[in-house]
């Protein structure tokens, strides 16, 4: 009967283990596949994981995960140590509200830590700036620069914050095990107080701080929510690279840089626990000899084993490794920081760049591109004005341009520096959000449309009305944005997507919670929509036209329709951020990007529109020569919207604070 | 020694004023404060707008915290019953994910759970579909879909501390309790379990915290339509709809409840001892 | 007393790995009797506890309780409780409910338990403490609790396992007298294990001295002290000096080639044998009286006594003494014939009994029991 109880126990360990391992199993495998689905095997390969060391973004972001949680580590192990000695010192009436302060990183939510620090860095940002620019003013040996922003630095500060608290708590205990005599022994026996931390205390409490150690380095490994929110978008940890890529179409890599990762961790424990078994057993068997010594014959002491002394050396050696690692780790992050090499920092969308170009770039003009990328333009605002945004050019939409320019942020372009100007498309200059064309460069544009999978709607969808119709119940996604979804809302309606007017943007929002009560949504997505109508999740989502050639390419079912009621088309644009720091190079990048052969590359990777007139006008032919057959009108006609389909679009301009607020009231009501 | 060592103490108060305390109370202050600087309390004063995403918050982790103990519990307490080899491998199986980042491990979620995912189509492979009349079970973008990834993601959370109480228990205390009467039942009721209070403790403020308060869970599991407390503050910081001060007072509402939560069960536990960590 | 068997252990086997603990045992023990088992520890007196109290069962062998075997039955079904080395009391439970957790378990009702806690509180003086945390308690009165919560059960035999090795000095004593008071009081059987020889002679009805998971020697405490079966015991049971010696008839012992009259007898002609010797058996007298003369090299005063070593032809002696003899002053020494004790040759011989390396803490055998004499014993196989 024991032996059943025990049968059931260890079924139900097996079946959590299961539970925690089947999905991890799975995001292995798929790292194998030869297509890019997670779901449909389509055969063995390697390709994802040539591709990911090729792809910068991931590497990079690899990087900067594990130099941040290895300096981290370091630095909170040591100060925590010191800290958590220090703190035993006191009386207990100090030691412990300081203990509880200390302990609140480790019981606050992490949103609510990162969301302080970043209101924390900010501050400190506004009154540097304050200081600056009074500093500068008074003299003028030494110009200190005046805009900081969010990055590296103030992503470790975050995790050395968070991690020195577990560091604290994992030492804490071996102190208070620890003999309090052994220090005054060490002092008595003529040790200083340093000699005594060395020789005494560290040996005592290395236990908890290997654990302690650990667990700080688990954290920062683990972490994602304080990362997000103190690390700005110039700096992106994997988890942020992650997550900017699980809204829109996540790339087989992550499989394989999971499986790395996996297989790593794994490797490590493995040799860890060897270790470990191997110290235990050798222990073990010392101390047998040692009793069956002491209690059969009075045999001589046994002398030291041979073995301790080659596990003391295994020991040593892993010390040494491991802070060699270190070593060449902090070298390397310096020699990284002290790179003199010239730099552009941009920040653009996901997705929205074929790479090739940033190296063409680099290798022409020997200027190093620091490419980021934000989500929407309401988060690039938001980073902005958090002091996130380290940013040289921007690539907003135009409405919020206008609002970037409303409020001062938006520096004047010198276009004697950029000369392909002159080749963007009259029709794509002096557009409302730039009037007098000072501040922006065209980069890209679509329209805003319903894109549908044929094979689970039957009829052809020319109407806004498809997406608030109880026919296609539970298998809508309405887009998560605001502006976008009330405009919607809005054009069915027909109203201007520039209203002002109150009771037109109530009705609209009544429309939409309407149909979202019905159940009509089943959900709402930014450029998570790739997955799911890819993957055949949902039968009708509205989107950008040129995300629906992505999303062809993936699966043919898919249709695009501008409805008949009208819609929206937006233009992107290269922008020089106030205060940028490297304008000279900022203005080369937009001048590469602006001509016709980069326009005519990105144009095939990212099938956006271009303004390049002499790209447009080369595209079918460029198209023709790569892929050896013609290109159809009808896919050309997506990417090119014609004049026709374009005169029932409206742009959407800027719309007053009080107008914006509402749209905000309205939209936050809408979500819960 | 005391004396000596305590200087230290003095730079780590000083770096705790700056990273822990002043980033609250700047919290508080933008919490009161309108955008314009001035004092309001308007910002607490449109939260009524949000009861439905506290409530709904609450609810979900609640029911994330109690899945986790209950499924956390009985695997602490059986891990913590084997042999020495075993325990270290189970450790470093149950400590292995938290290595791969947490959103990696919600993402693996993703591809299961969509309506094209593999578990719809191993229902409709073993025909349990048509049986039901439908062409998918509606597994992602639901409330279930959160809940399932906060307990796949906390768990161990859960287990680890439970299992470092329990493992620690001193044997003779079992072998009393035996020795005076009492069954392997009676052992675990009048003994294991109470002594096992403070890990409990510690693992359910250690799964309820992160989930009251996730936005990446909700957002990729939950498909925008469960708002939870997180994407709410997230959205006033970096996402759609920038005000700060909301999103502080939000955030400082959310950390008043779960403090007064964690101090009231903390009461009624007796806590034992402090917080146990892993 | 009565002579009724409660307990046997019928050929019990230990082993741990390919270590064997306990090496075919046999043990009885008697109805009402305070049994003390002793010896170093790793002799496997736990062992033999924890096979009485259930929490080990032996890999063969049997155990008997009352005439039934009970080699399957679970601790707590046993009528037989355990007062823990460091007393095992429930840290979430205060001291009333600790005493009154066997009872809880057995479902007596409420009254019942308040009427017996209070009775065994009062047992151990205990009286007003029933509220207090476990924590706030010193180690004696911890004890107090461990046995009040042992006790209530009202069980048939109470294991002690070193429940004194926590106390100092002082409070060990006391709790002597207490525990035998206690023992009486309830007329139920003690088996208690400890490494303190004085104890055991102190309190027990017999002592069981083990070594090497076997006994030694079974006896009452003067049978041990005076008649130890082999060097071990000798050694490990008070003060001896133990010398070869050649039994020349019975009655007549010869050691360094001189003969003294001992009143043991039954062994060979001219066996080799061991001969114990204990310190305050031994009279000094002058030179020329003695019938071994020697030399004093040490000299220690101790109160009651001086102790005082003295080399006999290159072996050094231990004599406890009133009279006062300069160190380098020439002695004789006198024996009678019942001060002297003759064994049989064991495999313990030449390991003890020679003060070669006398030294202050000779007295403090405890724990490591193995030690004295060990490094310089002649190699005598």
């Amino acid at each position: 009967m024991k032996g059943k109880r025990k049968g059931a126990g260890r079924l139900l360990m097996a079946l959590v283990f299961l539970f925690l391992y089947a999905p991890i199993l799975l995001l292995i495998v798929f790292s194998f596949n030869s297509g890019n689905s997670s779901v449909v095997w389509r055969g063995f390969s390697l390709d994802w994981y040539v591709k990911l060391f090729q792809d910068r973004l991931i590497m990079e972001s690899v990087y900067t995960t594990l130099l941040v949680s290895i300096l981290a580590t370091i630095i909170s192990t040591v100060a925590g140590t010191f800290a958590a000695i220090g703190l035993f010192g006191l009386k207990r009436r100090w030691r412990s509200p300081l203990m509880t302060v200390s302990n609140i990183p480790t019981v606050n939510a992490d949103i609510v830590t990162g969301v302080s620090m970043c209101l924390l860095f900010a501050a400190i940002f506004q009154s540097w700036g304050v200081f600056a620019r009074w500093f500068n003013g008074v003299q003028s040996v030494v110009e200190l620069p005046t805009r900081l922003t969010l990055g590296f630095t103030t992503l470790l500060l975050s995790h050395i914050a968070f991690d020195i608290p577990y560091v604290i708590l994992n030492v804490s205990p071996k102190l208070r095990q620890m003999d309090k005599n052994l220090i005054d022994a060490a002092q008595d026996l003529g040790c200083t107080w340093f000699q005594a931390f060395w020789k005494v205390i560290l040996p005592e409490i290395k236990p908890g701080v290997v654990s302690g150690a650990l667990i700080a380095f688990t954290m920062s490994v683990d972490d994602f929510v304080i990362s997000y929110f103190t690390a700005g978008s110039a700096t992106s940890t994997l988890a942020m690279t992650i997550y900017g890529m699980t809204k829109k179409r996540v790339s087989p890599e992550i499989n394989a840089v999971s499986t790395l990762l996996f297989v790593t961790v794994l490797v490590l424990l493995i040799l860890s626990n060897v270790l470990e078994a191997r110290q235990e057993k050798l222990a073990r068997r010392r101390e047998d000899a040692l009793k069956s010594g002491a209690e059969h014959r009075p045999a001589p002491r046994p002398r030291p084993a041979p073995p301790a002394v080659t596990r003391k050396a295994w020991f040593r050696r892993a010390v040494a490794l491991v802070s060699a690692g270190a070593l060449c780790v902090v070298i390397a992050a310096l020699a990284a920081a002290t790179n003199a090499q010239p730099v552009v920092n941009v920040c653009s969308w996901g997705e929205y760049i074929d790479e090739e170009l940033i190296t063409q770039f680099e290798e022409e003009t020997g200027i190093r591109v620091n490419y980021q990328t934000a989500e929407s333009n309401e988060t690039l605002y938001s980073l902005l004005k958090s002091g996130g945004g380290d940013y040289d050019v921007i690539v907003p939409s135009d409405y919020m341009i206008s609002q970037l320019i409303e409020e001062d942020m938006l520096a004047p372009l010198d276009y004697s520096k950029i000369p392909n100007f002159a080749l963007i498309d009259d029709q794509f200059k002096n557009l409302p959000y730039d009037p007098d064309n000072l501040y922006t460069v065209p980069y890209a544009w679509g329209t805003l449309g319903i894109i549908y999978n044929a094979s689970m709607v039957d009829e052809d969808i020319t109407s806004w009305s498809a997406m608030f119709d109880d026919k296609y119940a539970g298998q809508v996604m309405l887009i998560n944005n605001s502006r976008d979804a009330l405009g919607i809302a809005l054009m069915y309606l027909g109203y201007s997507v520039n209203t002002t007017d109150e009771q037109e943007l109530q009705e609209a929002y009544d429309l939409l919670r309407d149909a979202s009560d019905r159940g009509v949504y089943q959900g709402k997505v930014m450029d998570e929509v790739f997955q799911v109508m890819e993957g055949g999740n949902a039968a009708i989502a509205t989107y950008y036209a040129g995300d629906y050639l992505t999303m062809l390419e993936n699966n043919e079912d898919l249709r695009f329709v501008i409805p008949e009621e009208g819609s929206n088309w937006f233009v992107d644009a290269m922008c020089l951020l106030k205060g940028a720091r490297h304008p000279e190079e900022a203005h080369a990048w937009i001048n590469f990007m602006a001509s016709t052969d980069a326009c005519l590359a990105n144009l095939d990777y990212i099938w956006y529109g271009t303004a390049n007139r002499e790209a447009i006008e080369a595209y079918p032919a460029y198209y023709e020569e790569l892929y050896g057959e013609e290109l159809d009108q009808e896919t050309f006609d997506i990417i090119q919207t014609p004049p026709e389909v374009l005169e029932r679009c409206e742009m959407y301009l800027v719309l007053p604070k009080e107008t914006r607020d509402l749209y905000k009231r309205l939209w936050i009501s809408l979500g819960v | 020694m005391r004396n000596k060592s305590s200087r230290f103490a003095i730079p780590y108060v000083v770096w705790m004023a700056l990273f822990v305390v002043a980033p609250i109370l700047l919290m508080v202050v933008y919490a009161f404060t309108s955008a314009e600087g001035g004092f309001t309390l308007e910002s607490f004063a449109s939260m009524g707008l949000y009861l439905d995403v506290f409530t709904r918050s609450f609810k979900l982790a609640l029911i994330a915290t109690a899945i986790c103990l209950l499924i956390g519990y009985p695997m602490a307490y059986l891990m913590a019953r084997e042999g020495r080899r075993f325990q270290r491998l189970a450790m470093a199986l149950i400590m292995l994910p938290m290595w791969m980042n947490f959103l990696l491990r919600t993402y693996a979620w993703m591809s299961i759970l969509e309506n094209n995912g593999l578990l719809n189509q191993l229902f409709r492979a073993v025909g349990l579909l048509r049986l039901l009349g439908v062409d998918h079970l509606e597994l992602i973008r639901t409330q279930g879909a959160v809940v399932l990834g906060m307990v796949y993601n906390y768990l161990p959370f859960m287990i680890l501390p439970i299992y470092s109480v329990i493992v620690k228990l001193d044997a003779s205390l079992l072998e009393a309790a035996r020795d005076l009467g009492a069954s392997s039942l009676g052992v675990f009721r009048k003994v294991i379990f109470p002594l096992s209070l403070p890990g409990v403790l510690s693992g359910v403020t250690m799964v309820f915290v992160p989930s009251v308060s996730t936005f990446a869970i909700s957002r990729l599991l939950g498909g925008g339509k469960q708002m939870m407390l997180g994407d709410l503050i997230e959205q006033q910081f970096l996402g759609g709809a920038y005000d700060p001060n909301l999103g502080a007072a939000i955030a400082l509402v959310m950390m008043v409840i779960v403090v007064v939560c964690m101090a009231v069960m903390t009461h009624f536990g007796e806590g034992e001892e402090q917080a146990v960590v892993l | 007393m009565s002579k009724k068997e409660l307990i046997r252990l019928s050929d019990c086997v230990v082993k741990f790995d390919d270590e064997i603990i306990l090496d075919h045992l046999n043990l009885y023990i008697n109805d009402k009797e305070f049994l003390t088992l002793l010896g170093p520890s790793g002799c496997g007196k736990t062992t033999t506890l924890r096979i009485i109290g259930g929490f080990l069962t032996p890999n063969s062998g049997d155990v008997f309780f009352d005439g039934g075997r009970i080699n399957d039955v679970p601790p707590h079904k046993r009528q037989v409780n355990t007062v823990f080395q460091k007393y095992a009391l429930f840290p979430h439970l205060n001291v009333f409910e600790n005493v009154a957790f066997g009872l809880r378990i057995a479902k007596v009702s409420g009254d019942e338990v308040r009427r017996r806690v209070t009775e065994m509180l009062e047992l151990v003086n205990l009286k007003g403490f029933e509220k207090r945390p476990i924590s706030s308690l010193s180690g004696g009165q911890q004890q107090r609790v461990a046995i009040a919560r042992a006790l209530v059960n009202r069980p048939k035999v109470l294991l002690l396992d070193e429940p004194l090795g926590a106390l100092d000095m002082r409070l060990r004593k006391d709790m002597q007298s207490e525990l035998k008071r206690i023992q009486q009081e309830m007329g139920i059987t003690f088996v208690y294990v400890t490494h303190d020889q004085e104890e055991a002679l102190a309190m027990s009805d017999t002592v069981v001295v083990m070594d090497g998971g076997r006994i030694q020697q079974i006896g009452t405490p003067e049978d041990i002290y005076n008649e130890p079966k082999n060097a071990f015991v000798a050694d490990f049971i008070g003060e001896s000096n133990i010398l070869d010696g050649v039994m020349r008839a019975d009655g007549v012992v010869e050691i360094f080639n001189r003969r003294f009259q001992c009143l043991d007898g039954g062994f060979a002609p001219d066996e080799p044998v061991d001969v114990v010797i204990r310190p305050e058996d031994v009279d000094i007298v002058s030179e020329d009286q003695g019938q071994l003369k020697g030399t004093v090299t040490q000299v220690t005063f101790k109160g009651v006594h001086y102790d005082t070593i003295v080399d006999f032809y290159g072996f050094k002696w231990l004599i406890q003494t009133t009279d006062y003899c300069p160190v380098d002053s020439r002695i004789g020494i006198k024996i009678d014939p019942d001060g002297i004790h003759v064994m049989k040759k064991s495999a313990y011989s030449g390991m003890f009994g020679d003060y070669s390396s006398y030294s202050e803490e000779y007295d403090e055998i405890g724990d490591a029991g193995v030690e004295p004499g060990g490094e310089d014993s002649g190699d005598e196989e």
